[in-house]
């Protein structure tokens, strides 16, 4: 069978406005939305297509930037410009209500995040500040730390997939790494190298590498190299590998695939490309190539990518022009 | 007597104990019957007004005053005497009895027997026992109206009372709020100051009470129903404050606090207030505030938000230096405009000459509007400026900059021009003639088109200043402008070059007759297409090019008789060359030069001289070298003649017919009978280069030979457009040979024209039944061939039958409505339907070679909407009649006449056709679309309630039309939405985004003008219930 | 703009405004494909308002046809502006002006990057990168009170 990317089904998802970001539930058979039109919608499989399941309005007053499932899928978090991170419950239908309200940081929230383990949340915003919120027992949410290690707009906070490692990406150009000490959330290592803000960060399933692309047009893998896990000590992740000359403009989004290692990017240049990494290569100097691209993927950017983590080479994208687009990445056999 | 006295007392029973409003008219009604007396009516209320109840006293007063409203006219002056004593006294009653006192006084001032001094007397009354501002808004504007009563009837008495008048007014409005009292009060200070009360010492005071309204800050509330406007007030309130010059030491200080003002209504009626009171005003009364007032007016205009205010603050500037230049000279005194002038030339004249023209156009404009004011102002800001603008235009090398000179020297030019009216002064520019001249001619010469196009509006101001450029000038600017018209290959400029030497001609025409009109006409002749073919194409080309702008000059520079006499004759030699083939002009050129003649026909005045010209020389040749050509035949051997082709022949008709209609009488009908002569007897006489056989029958259509027949369009030029006076020879003959060449022949032209000269004729011949036989018969005939199913001529006579309608319409003939029921019952007949359809348009629009008034033609006023009127419900019904595929004959036929309808007939008339005018934007036809779209497209500027109720359809159909194939109707489509943006928002705003996502694709159209479209219309919806858009 | 309020750049240079674009024989053919070229782009943005004076953005001569550059066949436009002062504090909300007009008069499927004019603007590198960032101008535009002033510099003149 031959290597690609063949559509599966475009949705138009948030028409008159754009689609900033999709994000599939844990078991995989949902897949949430949200955009400028200040919605967050619901897809689920009906046969053989995707449909919108429901649509959750009135709980923003501006653009829904991001929206993170809980690890257990019954809640949804969601970052808007409103400055407010809503959290929502699913109830036994297909719907969901809203639980609370996270409010705290000054303007516009960027992203936010659960972490593995369901008690914790990230969230940043164009304050420059990154937040960590403690979820308990009664579904009471506390904020544990304000974390100000960037210099700008933070755009985007992602957590290591097995441990309590907490990873931000900036207008400053930087990439930041976090982690609890004695009850103290500390920035440990500061990641240089991007030329241009950092939009979006990727881990690979086992937490070894970080993926991050940015609006230098590039995309770079970086490799933990800490030395022990001396909770105390400070943390060496080194870049080896950079990716560039595939991209006409921004990179928005990067997903690294927890079942196939494929490495899929959203481009300002509409396009949606997968990398795979070549076996053989030195594991400190690994090779990327281009697996496959579909150039004019939507009519607009690219704002994001999310492989399905049930089902392998299942991938959303989402656009400027209000549109999703569910697409099978092929391997070679 | 009794009887009618117990009758009064009945009345005034019910009416103050039985609260019977009604009887009050009748008592007033018993009173003018002479039933009772006013008095007899005082006398029976008696009980009532010393009643001890406030409110039965203030009854009876009120049933006294609402009589007297009714008859105040019949009373006597000793009656007016008692009552107004007897009024008077009441004012120190209770509080609730003023008010109907007042009115009873107010119907007192309206007596024409008034005693002398009971003006007086009321109004010290009024004064001390009354304190008007507590009371209620009616009792004090019946204080104004009575004190307006009395200045109009009683002006002596009042200014009898000195300033106590004034003060007594001041005490009266003292704090009115009121928009409407305050429009009276305005009218009473507005008769105090202007027809000469003493103001006493209260001169300041009465400023004080008015001007603490300035400016207006008032919105009348949504529906009102008294339908004051701000306008009313602030022009009310202005003729108050600008008055008096008396006022000038207070409103000049307030209006330059008030111009700091953050609001724009603020500042431009400070400055409009400005402008009107220093008319009024002397240079003393502003002197110590000018340096006040130039700061505040210098700041608007190098600051201004908006040009209104710009424009305000430059009249202001033009009023005060023309009221400081009225102001006489004397030797101990200081000259107030010297001293102003100066402030604002320190302040300006640097900015002309600064090296980046930093605010050049705002300090021109300050000095212009100085320099504007007065001849004196002009001298010395000229003298000023002139010297440093000259220099700078030789040492700039940029192209903009030197521009940007010109057009500075062209506005001050221009700004000296309006201020010298019949004063035989030299002009103010004489001491920079020479530098002027040499600046100009040097930038015509430049290699850049904007410089030159600005130097020939310099060069036309020039020489519009009277006395100012020596013959040497102008001759040298005629050469300048003859080498740019022969070699200047940039439109923009030639047209420029073009309209300059029309306006120098007018001036100066002996340069244009002696070097420009010889000299062009050797280039157009000298320069025939090479035998051997060896010229360049391009060359061939340019000489095309220059032969074009050459026509074009000489039509141009034709503003008089003289230069007229010179030019139309290389026009008409232009024709000849082209006849005989010794030029070789093209059909192209020739048709220019027949628009060149049209125009001149069109300009030139009828003065005898030109009628002369035209009626002698021009028709004359056009007519003989047409049939020279026409004899010839279109199948001659070689050379074929340019006059042969319809295109020249309609060039010509509009140049005889524009020339025939202005003719004075005695020549009209001199053209007429030849005219006449030639075409029916074939009488040649009249033609010059008389060479042609005498056997010529031009009416004949001879064989399939068109070359003659369709010589009958120039037969129409000359006698459709004659007076209604002029007989025309023959007529009865003429006729009959029309018809029957428009029912036979087959040539379009020819027929066609035939059938426009005779409905020509028709328009114009006198009512009655010779008339009527004529029309029926010639109809009968017309019905014959539509009827006929195997009829050849069926297109000949339909075309009569229109024109024939069109000429009856005009003129409201009777048998008008026959000819067009056959018009709308032919838009069922399947082959000449869309024929039908389409002729309604000739019906409704202005044809421009006859029957209009130019041409003399009998066309009523209004005769479209009338037509419209009487047929839009036969058009209606027959719509809904028809079957599906002849609707669109229907809607195309209502388009064409709706679309020529007066916007305001459209507007009343839209609400009964919209629903079919939005049916035919759903007709497949692009021409109806087309109609259709611009007859909506005025009406959408401002939408009527039937509209708005069909958004809906009336935006979905528009956007459908965004794709049609044809982009006129996606243009026009567009234009449609983009009207339809300033409906009112919350009408339009649930369509925004359908609308925004429709308009999106119109974008990405292959054709700029279409995305031009809508790029403008999309960035309106964008707007619309966004913040800051609208 | 008020009396008292004080202007950054009271003074402007003012330069003539462009005329019309003359139409060519080809436009007005139903079949002829026109592309979007500089001087279209121009005609889009040269009548903005500039947000301190009562003047166009071409009048003060911020953007010029030249440094207008379109790739229709790649959907591409580039706009450099030039701020009247190398300090000014209007720079960003000129080019985000520049942006918004764009993104609503052009077919979606144009990328359009606006920059300072190089070498004209003291702060051109933040200025610049503020105005690529599509999340930032889409933040701007849902604030209520600078969506005004860009839809005023938008609206078309009415005096």
């Amino acid at each position: 069978m031959k290597e690609g990317l063949s559509l599966v089904q475009k949705l138009s998802g948030h028409p008159d406005s754009r689609c900033w970001f999709v994000s599939w539930s844990p078991n995989g058979t949902l897949l949430a939305s949200c955009g400028g039109d200040k919605t967050i919608r619901i897809w689920g499989r009906e046969g053989e297509s995707w449909v919108c399941k429901s649509v959750l309005e009135d709980g923003h007053q501006r653009t829904v930037r991001k929206v993170s499932w809980s690890p257990c899928g019954n809640y949804l978090a969601s970052a808007s410009f409103d400055a407010t991170t809503s959290i929502w419950k699913k109830k036994d239908n297909q719907d969901f209500e809203s639980l609370t309200v996270l409010e705290g940081h000054e303007n516009e929230v960027k992203c936010v995040a659960w972490a593995p383990s369901g008690n914790l949340l990230a969230t940043c915003s164009r304050d420059k500040s990154v937040w960590v919120w403690e979820v308990d027992e009664e579904d009471e949410y506390e904020c544990v730390t304000v974390l100000n290690s960037h210099t700008q707009d933070v755009k985007h906070v992602v957590w290591h997939p097995t441990q309590e490692l907490l990873a931000s990406a900036s207008y400053d150009n930087n990439i930041c790494l976090y982690k609890e000490d004695d009850d103290d959330w500390e920035c440990r290592a500061t990641l240089q190298g991007h030329t241009s803000t950092v939009w979006g960060l990727s881990f690979d399933a086992a937490g070894q590498r970080l993926a991050s692309c940015s609006d230098d047009r590039s995309v770079k893998i970086w490799k933990d190299y800490s030395s022990g896990s001396g909770a105390g000590g400070d943390l060496s992740w080194k870049c080896v590998c950079t990716l560039s000359g595939f991209h006409g403009r921004t990179v928005y989004d990067v997903a690294w695939c927890r079942l196939t290692g494929a490495l899929a990017t959203a481009c300002g240049d509409d396009g949606v490309r997968v990398f795979k990494e070549d076996e053989t290569s030195d594991p400190d100097q690994p090779v990327f190539s281009l697996s496959a691209q579909v150039t004019k993927a939507h009519n607009q950017d690219v704002n994001c990518v999310n492989w399905n983590p049930k089902e392998a080479g299942l991938l959303a994208s989402c656009s400027d022009d209000g549109e999703i687009a569910i697409w099978r990445f092929q391997e070679e056999d | 007597m009794a009887a009618d006295s117990t009758l009064l007392l009945s009345l005034v029973e019910e009416y103050v104990s039985g609260l019977q409003d009604s009887k009050a008219k009748d008592t007033a009604t018993g009173i003018k019957d002479g039933q009772f007396t006013i008095l007899q009516l005082v006398e029976a209320l008696g009980l009532s007004l010393t009643s001890s109840q406030p409110h039965t006293r203030a009854r009876g007063v009120q049933l006294l005053s609402e009589v007297l409203q009714e008859c105040h006219e019949g009373l006597t002056e000793g009656e007016v005497e008692v009552l107004i004593a007897f009024f008077e006294n009441r004012l120190k009653d209770h509080y609730v009895i003023t008010p109907p006192v007042l009115q009873g006084l107010r119907a007192l001032t309206k007596c024409t027997v008034l005693p002398p001094g009971s003006a007086v007397s009321m109004l010290r009354s009024l004064f001390q026992d009354v304190h008007v501002q507590s009371l209620m808004l009616t009792e004090r504007s019946c204080v104004y109206k009575m004190l307006i009563n009395l200045m109009e009837s009683r002006e002596a008495e009042l200014k009898g009372l000195g300033a106590d008048f004034v003060f007594g007014f001041l005490q009266s409005m003292d704090g009115e709020r009121d928009p409407r009292n305050l429009l009276l009060a305005f009218q009473i200070a507005n008769n105090i100051i202007h027809r000469g009360y003493d103001l006493g010492k209260f001169a300041e005071e009465l400023f004080e009470v008015t001007s603490c309204y300035f400016p207006i800050d008032f919105t009348p509330p949504p529906n009102d129903p008294h339908g004051i406007s701000k306008e009313e007030l602030v022009q009310m309130l202005r003729n108050v404050l600008t008055g008096t010059p008396k006022f000038a030491e207070f409103l000049l200080p307030l209006i330059i606090e008030k111009l700091d003002s953050d609001v724009l209504s603020a500042k431009l009626d400070s400055l409009q207030t400005l402008t009107a009171c220093v008319s009024q005003y002397e240079h003393k009364d502003l002197a110590e505030f000018l340096e006040g007032l130039w700061a505040s007016l210098r700041r608007e205009v190098f600051q201004t938000s908006s040009e209104k205010i710009e424009s305000a603050g430059l009249d202001a500037l033009t009023a005060i230096t023309s009221c400081l230049s009225r102001s006489v000279l004397n030797s101990d005194s200081e000259d107030s405009l010297c001293t102003f002038l100066d402030l604002v030339l320190r302040d300006c004249k640097h900015h002309l000459s600064e090296p980046d023209l930093k605010l050049v156009w705002p300090s021109a404009k300050l000095l212009q509007a100085a320099c504007s004011a007065s001849n004196r102002a002009s001298h010395i800001i000229t003298a000023a400026v002139m010297p440093s603008l000259l220099e700078q235009y030789d040492n700039r090398t940029q192209c903009s900059h030197r521009r940007t000179i010109l057009e500075v020297v062209q506005r001050f030019v221009q700004s000296v021009k309006t201020s010298q009216s019949a004063e035989k002064e030299e002009s103010v520019f004489v001491a920079f003639r020479p530098s002027l001249c040499t600046m100009v001619f040097s930038a015509l010469n430049e290699n850049n088109s904007s410089l030159q196009k600005t130097a020939t509006s310099v060069l036309t101001s020039l020489a519009q200043q009277p006395g100012l450029l020596l013959d040497s000038d102008i001759e040298l600017a005629v050469d300048h402008l003859t080498k740019l018209l022969l070699a200047e290959e940039d439109e923009g400029v030639s047209l420029a070059v073009v309209e300059c030497a029309g306006a120098l001609a007018e001036l100066y025409p002996e340069a244009f007759i002696t070097k420009l009109i010889p000299r062009l006409k050797m280039e157009m002749f000298s320069d025939p297409i090479d035998q051997d073919n060896n010229r360049a194409v391009s060359e061939h080309q340019s000489h095309h090019a220059v032969c074009k702008r050459c026509l074009s000059a000489l039509a141009a520079v034709s503003t008089q008789a003289r230069i007229v006499h010179e030019s139309t004759p290389v026009l008409l030699e232009v024709l000849s060359s082209a006849h005989t083939g010794s030029v070789g002009f093209s059909v192209d050129q020739v048709v220019l030069a027949c628009r060149s003649l049209q125009r001149i026909a069109e300009k030139v005045q009828d003065t005898e001289e030109t009628g002369r010209c035209f009626h002698d020389l021009v028709i004359p040749r056009l007519l003989s070298l047409s049939l020279q050509a026409a004899l010839q035949g279109e199948e001659s051997s070689g050379h074929r003649s340019p006059l042969l082709e319809e295109s020249v022949l309609s060039a010509m008709v509009p140049v005889i017919s524009t020339s025939c209609s202005r003719l004075q009488p005695a020549l009209a009908e001199q053209t007429a009978l030849k005219a006449v002569s030639l075409f029916l007897n074939g009488d040649v006489s009249s033609l010059p280069n008389n060479s042609f056989p005498s056997h010529i029958q031009l009416l004949k259509q001879q064989g399939d030979s068109w070359s003659q027949s369709q010589l009958v369009c120039l037969l129409m030029g000359c006698v459709c457009s004659l007076p209604r006076s002029v007989e025309v020879p023959q007529v009865e003959q003429l006729l009959s040979e029309l018809e029957e060449m428009s029912c036979t022949c087959t040539h379009p032209l020819s027929y066609t024209s035939a059938a426009k000269c005779f409905a020509g004729l028709i328009n114009k011949r006198p009512q009655g039944e010779d008339l009527d036989r004529l029309i029926q018969r010639t109809m009968k005939r017309v019905y014959t061939e539509l009827d006929s199913a195997s009829s050849s001529a069926c297109t000949q006579a339909f075309t009569l039958l229109v024109w024939v309608a069109k000429a009856l319409l005009l003129r409201y003939h009777p048998l008008s409505t026959t000819l067009t029921d056959k018009l709308f019952s032919l838009l069922d007949n399947a082959d000449l339907g869309p024929m039908a359809a389409e002729s309604f348009s000739l019906l409704m629009s202005d044809t421009t070679d006859l029957l209009n008034r130019g041409c003399h033609a009998d066309v009523r006023i209004m005769y479209r909407q009338r037509f419209f009127s009487e047929n839009s419900a036969k058009l209606v019904q027959g719509f809904n009649a028809a079957p599906q595929e002849k609707k669109t004959n229907y809607l195309k036929a209502l388009s064409n006449i709706v679309n020529n309808l007066p916007k305001q007939v459209q507007i009343s008339e839209l609400p009964r056709l919209l629903s079919l005018l939005l049916e035919a934007l759903s007709c497949p036809d692009q021409a109806v679309q087309l109609s259709t779209l611009s007859c909506l497209e005025p009406v959408l500027a401002d939408p009527l309630p039937a509209l708005i109720q069909q958004l809906e359809a009336l935006i979905n159909r528009l956007i459908a039309l965004n794709s049609s194939p044809a982009m006129s109707v996606r243009i026009a489509s567009l234009r449609c939405i983009h009207a339809v943006s300033h409906f009112p928002e919350h009408e339009i705003l649930p369509f925004r985004a359908r609308v925004l996502r429709a308009l999106a694709r119109p974008l990405d159209d292959k054709k700029r003008l279409v995305r031009t479209e809508a790029v403008r219309a999309r960035g309106e919806w964008f707007l619309l219930g966004s913040p800051g858009g609208r | 703009m008020s009396g008292g309020t004080h202007l950054e750049n009271a003074n402007p240079v003012i330069f003539q405004r462009t005329g019309e674009r003359l139409q060519t024989a080809t436009e007005e053919d139903e079949d002829f494909h026109d592309p979007i070229d500089d001087r279209e782009i121009f005609d889009m943005i040269r009548s903005i308002n500039d947000p301190e004076h009562p003047l166009s953005l071409e009048e003060l001569n911020v953007v010029e046809q030249i440094r207008v550059k379109v790739n229709d066949a790649e959907s591409i436009v580039g706009i450099e502006f030039t701020p009247t002062i190398p300090h000014c504090s209007m720079a960003t909300l000129i080019g985000l002006s520049i942006k918004v007009k764009l993104l609503r008069s052009l077919p979606n499927r144009f990328k359009i990057d606006v920059h300072i004019t190089p070498g004209t603007h003291a702060s051109e590198d933040a200025v610049n990168k503020q105005l690529a960032d599509k999340e930032r101008v889409a933040a701007a535009l849902e604030n209520s009170s600078l969506l005004e002033v860009v839809n005023q510099c938008l609206s078309t003149k009415s005096s």
